[in-house]
């Protein structure tokens, strides 16, 4: 188990390092020159000289990238160029919102998704089956910003029932937060659960016809235990992967969803970010977003081993 | 004699190497170890083992699937392992290939013409026309007919389909081609029509045959001499006829008491004679001595320091068995009713 | 004779209703999008107002005779401005998918084949960007280029070309290792010449569904960078645009939201359905090309009608299974006749062989008894008696309960018959937990018992083995473990040795053999290989096109074959001879369901046919049985 976790953990060095050369090397790809933006046109030609020392704009891309590297290890992502807050402050206190939002859609869509396509999997061509098949193809259509919209105008403008726009901290009041983020969460985890219900189904399917379980059926084991226990475990394997790619693609939709709410998550932050050309909140934003997305690929990648005995170190 | 041979493999290795996650360490896996063998122009050779025994590495290497990591193969003048897997165009269309499944080794996006005209293209200049003519005469040697040319390969049996495969083997008549379990994947009642297809084009075309299967009687139908691996060595040779009812080496005599008898009398009698054993562990290919010994009703404390080398047999060919380190011109004293004692 | 003229359009599991159904979405679907296209091309044509046309005095009006679908914020024509949008919608579609394809086919290709160093960097680098939320790629990438329709559109052509690439990729790696790539390089042919000719039509299919996968990705993303102001800048008029001034209006008129969404939604539905469709057909194709024989036919003859005959079965001391004119039927409607009319029986401790080759029934008839064919399978006629039980009359819970306990299988494939995730011992200690009530600890002492039972050494340490940790000779041993933990009086034996080598064969069978000694079961042994068969068995049924054509003991039926089939077999057998070719064969190839002869399913392959072989011939006979009209003519010719 250990093992594997190492494993994993080291397979991973080599990503974060070549997601971190790729976000310096784009944003130093930038059009504008940094020193022109925060000056403007006021300053003299010292003025931007000295800025461009301060900043250590006028050694070689290399050195910067180091340097910035070896301040991104120790946790120091830098400053933003416009209001000099520190990049790791401003992703910190914005991360809580977006993560709320992620997580919770997360759920949802497993959930729902595990379930409907277990239950379109059982019954192939049943009602059911007919049922999840067209909410998933519908699922999987349907904008999640337009979805929120609609559920904002319904549920919030309309009916009153959640706050239409604004987010809770759960340290505040755990209810309010719930409230505050659970209709984003639906609009967002919608079109995963379609996707996951559609990935669920298929590995079913295909998972029932296997050799196996007709041998487990020949051994007359009852039916409810071939599906939970010999079917299930082997459908999870190739889902457990698509579990990791949808939490990832949450995560973007969430930056999203966020300006529907009118939420001050990272997504008003990179917008913002993107707006005014800010390199260093651009790289911090984009590094912090990877670091959570490796976090989620470790889990998924130590499940995936728990469920295939042949993805286990020997 | 040398000069007149055709493919001529001396102590080939053929080693493959796994490699880890990253890059680096990884393990390597000997799948042949030391094999020689030879096949003149025109002869058939067969090479019988069981999964495992490094038979098909043996037969992807001359095709220069797999390169070679140690020995030598020759093609008439042509030093082949040195090329690694690039072979120079008059070789490549010198040495074909048949392989098992006929479902996955046709092209399911090509139609049959194209499957059987490809080695023309490549190394021919001939026209569209020249082709078509030498197709429908290609398919009249394996007994198809010209309205097969446009149909796609989902379109016909698993025989018809290995009869599509030899026309496109024989296209550019090549002086050797390597059958890998030719017929294993057929029906009983249809895999003689291709056995019998094949030994009519090579005596008529004069081509060499390196035939690979598992089932040495199948082999002795239309082989000159038989070779028999075990966990990638040779560990016998010699001529059909000699192998099939004189074995020498004791895995070979095993290899054909294991196949059961049509007639169920002789195989309750020959049953009877066997005993229940527990199964061996097999011994790993790095390790010397032979790699039949854990099996080996005969097996001595020789066998575990030193890798028998080949012992001339009477009747033709070489073990590589300890047994046989005696005279060459006695009689190999192993039959089958020793064996059975002993067993 | 061949099968292009017996190729069905159709599996016989799809029901024709559902390729209605799809026929008819993927019109409306194609409807749909042909619909857009002449919106996007003729929308100056179309629209009623210029799109771009203020009138402050208007804003945000509810729909009506002026304004079909209402004005928005600043006055101006809604259904104008969706039909424009239509057209940034086809264009940021075309742009986006253009890109990603271009991008990511070709590099896709070049790395899967040539492998190595350059496959392992872009592959880490694709990762990289994998692992990055789409949108803020999208995001990174517009903030170097700026906003605007084709920056944006550039930005996720490049997102998307990942998904191409690995696509491209993994169609190469798994098709350079198909034998058709071994069999081109044998030829000679170079890398570029494989690549392009060889793999890259393989490749179309997946792409084709990858392309309407993308497309509809595309048109949500653009609509959503739209939508946070990223991707088409305003005044332009597209669906995204147009949810994003809507949403500020959201309390003073929600209805601007809907015009653009449900253009988005219906866009993007029509899109993904034509794909899935595309797949469908697709998939279909591909499951009739690899298995020709798997998919039996509709032809025009109809089912041969289920007259049963007499049966000439003799009453069998201790007898264990009783079969009596089984016929088994795929397909809906009338079905497809796949058995018929097949009887045998097998007593305690006896081994009964049922020989034949592909497509002869003996598979369907071992499942059929365990009622486990599968969908599409359905046993029509005839009887099943099991210890005196009649199995066709039980509720799925009472078969439950027979299987394991009163029979059991072993299947052909040992390494496919074991879960893969749980350990062997667990999977046998499972059955004995749930089928005999044994606990925890009693199931793992018998099956550790069990496991040494079947030879396996160091069995408490095999136990704890996964399948894929196991040779097959060890895996097939576990598996009859598995079979006998309960006792069953009946094993079916579904061609246990095939997969396996001689020498494990053997020893297989030689197991089989000592457990019957013991247990005391009566074994039904499926096999093609007749040599196998006169090893294993007491009395052997040899079956051809879904039919038994001759039942002997074993003695008489090699000594005496009275079948014109079974003797063409034995004489086809590899070391039935040791003489040079040609080889005795049967002309032909065995007949697929659907085209069986009428009369005598072998008269067109047979030597000694005669005008009455089209009649169909009954079983006759009493100790032995044979279906062949000129049985005994040909019997005092063999013995002459």
């Amino acid at each position: 188990m250990l093992r594997l976790i190492l494993q994993r953990l080291l397979a991973l060095v080599p990503l974060l390092f070549i997601v971190s050369v790729l976000t310096f090397s784009f944003t130093s790809l930038l059009p504008s020159d940094p020193v022109d933006l925060i000056l403007g046109d006021t300053g003299t030609e010292e003025q931007h000289e000295m800025l461009r020392e301060r900043l250590g704009l006028n050694q070689p891309v290399h050195v910067r990238y180091m340097q910035w590297f070896g301040r991104a290890v120790q946790g120091d992502l830098g400053t933003s160029f416009f209001n000099s807050v520190s990049v790791m402050g401003a992703v910190m206190q914005r991360l809580p919102v977006t993560l709320s939002l992620t997580a919770v859609s997360a759920i949802i869509a497993i959930v729902v998704g595990v379930a409907a396509g277990i239950a379109a999997a059982l019954r192939p061509r049943s009602w059911i089956d007919r049922f999840a098949t067209l909410g998933a193809t519908f699922g999987q259509a349907v904008p999640n910003f337009w979805f929120g919209l609609i559920l904002a105008a319904i549920f919030a403008v309309n009916l009153r029932w959640f706050p239409a726009t604004g987010f809770t901290p759960i340290s505040d009041s755990p209810w309010d937060w719930l409230r505050s983020v659970i209709l984003p969460s639906i609009a967002l985890g919608t079109s995963s659960s379609a996707a996951i219900a559609r990935q669920v189904r298929s590995a079913m399917v295909g998972v029932l016809q296997q050799d196996y379980i007709r041998a487990a059926r020949a051994q007359g084991l009852s039916a409810r235990r071939i599906v939970l226990k010999h079917a299930l475990t082997n459908a999870m394997v190739p889902v457990v992967a698509v579990l990791s790619f949808q939490i990832t693609v949450l995560l973007g939709g969430a930056l999203v969803v966020e300006q529907v709410f009118a939420i001050n998550g990272l997504g008003t932050l990179a917008i913002g970010a993107v707006r005014q050309q800010d390199i260093p909140m651009i790289q911090g934003l984009v590094l912090v977003m990877v670091a959570l997305v490796v976090v989620v690929q470790l889990a998924t990648d130590v499940i995936y081993g728990l469920l295939n005995p042949k993805a286990r170190p020997s | 004699m040398s000069e007149n041979v055709l493919l001529d493999i001396r102590d080939l290795d053929v080693t493959y190497h796994s490699r880890s996650l990253l890059g680096f360490g990884g393990r390597s896996f000997s799948a042949v170890k030391g094999a020689s063998l030879s096949i003149r122009p025109g002869e058939t050779l067969g090479l019988v083992g069981e999964s495992g025994s490094g038979k098909s590495s043996i037969a992807n290497t001359v095709l220069g699937l797999v390169p070679a990591s140690g020995g030598s193969i020759r093609f008439g003048d042509v030093e082949l392992t040195s090329m690694k897997t690039r072979y120079p165009a008059e070789v490549r269309g010198q040495i074909q290939a048949v392989f098992q499944d006929p479902y996955s080794s046709l092209n399911p996006s090509m139609t049959v013409e194209d499957i059987v005209t490809e080695p023309l293209r490549v190394h021919t200049s001939m026209t569209r026309a020249q082709r078509r003519e030498r197709a429908i005469e290609l398919l009249r040697l394996v007994s198809l007919s010209q309205e097969h040319l446009t149909r796609h390969p989902h379109q016909f049996s698993g025989g018809q389909r290995q009869r599509i495969a030899i026309a496109s083997a024989l296209a550019l008549e090549p002086k050797l081609i390597v059958l890998d379990e030719p017929v294993s994947a057929l029906d009983v009642s249809t895999q003689n029509q291709i056995i019998n297809l094949l030994y009519e084009r090579r005596d008529e075309l004069g081509i060499a045959y390196l035939l690979i299967a598992h089932d040495l009687a199948l082999v002795h139908h239309i082989s000159d001499r038989i070779a028999v691996m075990y966990l990638g060595h040779i560990v016998e040779e010699g001529p059909s006829d000699r192998i099939y009812k004189a074995p020498a080496h004791p895995y070979t005599a095993a290899l054909l008491e294991a196949v059961p008898l049509l007639d169920p009398d002789a195989q309750r009698k020959r049953r009877a004679a066997r005993k229940m054993a527990p199964v061996p562990e097999t011994p790993r290919l790095s390790v010397a001595g032979c790699p039949y010994r854990n099996r080996c009703p005969h097996a001595m404390a020789r066998c575990e320091a030193e890798t028998p080398p080949a012992y001339p047999i009477a009747g033709g060919g070489t073990a590589n068995c300890f047994l046989h380190a005696g005279d060459a011109s006695s009689e190999p004293e192993l039959d089958k009713t020793t064996e059975h004692v002993a067993s | 004779m061949t099968g292009s003229s017996t190729t069905p359009p159709h599996g016989p599991r799809q029901p024709r209703r559902l390729l209605v159904a799809s026929s008819l979405i993927a019109t409306m679907a194609t409807g749909v999008l042909v619909l857009l296209g002449l919106l996007a091309v003729f929308a100056d044509v179309v629209a009623p107002y210029d799109p771009l046309r203020q009138n402050l005095i208007e804003a945000l009006q509810w729909p009506s005779s002026s304004h079909w679908l209402g004005t928005d914020d600043l006055g101006r024509d809604v259904l104008s401005r969706l039909i424009h949008g239509s057209r940034i919608a086809v264009i940021a579609a075309a742009e986006g998918t253009a890109i990603a394809v271009l991008l990511g086919v070709p590099l896709g290709l070049f790395i899967g084949y040539r492998g190595g160093w350059w496959d392992w960097i872009v592959m880490r680098i694709v990762e990289a960007i994998v692992s990055i939320p789409g949108i803020m790629v999208a995001i990174v990438i517009i903030a170097i280029l700026g906003p605007g329709l084709h920056k944006a559109m550039i930005a996720l052509g490049i997102l998307y070309s990942t998904s191409f690439l690995r696509l491209a990729r993994g169609v190469v790696l798994a098709e350079r290792e198909e034998v058709y790539v071994r069999s081109a390089r044998v030829i000679g042919a170079s890398d570029s010449r494989i690549l392009l000719r060889h793999i890259l039509p393989n490749i179309a299919p997946p792409l084709i569904v990858q392309v309407t996968l993308t497309v509809g990705a595309v048109l949500l993303s653009e609509a959503g960078l739209s939508f946070i102001g990223l991707g088409v800048q305003p005044p332009d008029a597209s669906w995204g645009t147009m949810l994003n001034s809507a949403a500020a209006f959201m309390d003073l008129n929600w209805f601007l939201a809907i015009p653009p969404g449900i253009a988005i939604i219906v866009t993007v539905l029509a899109v993904n359905l034509l794909g899935d469709v595309i797949r469908d057909s697709i998939g279909r194709g591909v499951a009739i090309a690899a298995k020709p024989e798997a998919t039996p036919t509709h032809s025009g003859k109809p089912a041969p009608a289920a007259v049963a005959e007499p049966v000439v079965l003799p009453r069998l001391k201790n007898e264990v299974l009783r079969v009596e004119n089984l016929e088994v039927m795929v397909g809906s409607g009338a079905g497809l006749p796949i058995i018929t009319d097949l009887s045998f029986s097998i007593a305690k401790g006896e081994t009964l062989g049922l020989v034949g080759e592909s497509g002869s029934g003996k598979t369907m008839t071992g499942l059929a008894v365990l009622g486990l064919m599968g969908a599409g399978l359905r046993t029509t006629h005839g009887s099943i008696v099991l210890n005196g039980r009649e199995l066709r009359s039980l509720s799925q819970k009472q078969m439950e309960a027979v299987r394991g306990n009163e029979v059991a299988m072993v299947f052909q494939d040992p390494t496919t018959s074991l879960n893969p995730a749980f350990t062997v011992g667990s999977q046998i200690a499972e059955v004995l937990r749930s089928k005999q009530g044994l606990s925890q600890k009693q199931a793992w002492a018998r099956t550790v018992e069990l496991i040494d039972r079947v030879g396996i050494p160091r069995a408490e340490e095999r136990a704890r083995a996964y399948p894929h940790e196991l040779s097959g000779g060890m895996a097939q041993r576990i598996a009859i473990a598995r079979a006998l933990s309960c006792n069953p009086s009946l094993l079916i034996a579904d061609e246990p040795t095939t997969a396996l080598d001689v020498t494990v064969q053997q020893e297989i069978l030689d197991l089989f053999r000592d457990l019957q000694g013991e247990f005391g079961m009566a074994i039904l042994f499926v096999t093609h290989d007749l040599a196998v068969a006169a090893d294993i068995c007491d009395r052997i049924s040899v079956m051809y096109a879904g039919e038994m054509v001759e039942m002997a003991g074993v003695d008489t039926l090699f000594s005496a074959p009275l079948h014109p089939y079974t003797r063409g077999l034995l004489e086809a057998m590899p070391h039935a001879s040791d003489r040079n070719p040609p080889l005795p064969t049967i002309r032909g190839s065995v007949p697929r369901p659907g085209s069986w002869p009428t009369g005598c399913r072998f008269s067109n392959r047979c030597d000694f046919r005669i005008k009455g072989c089209e009649q169909r011939i009954p079983l006759t006979g009493t100790d032995r049985l044979v279906r062949c009209i000129r049985a005994d003519e040909l019997a005092l010719e063999a013995a002459q």
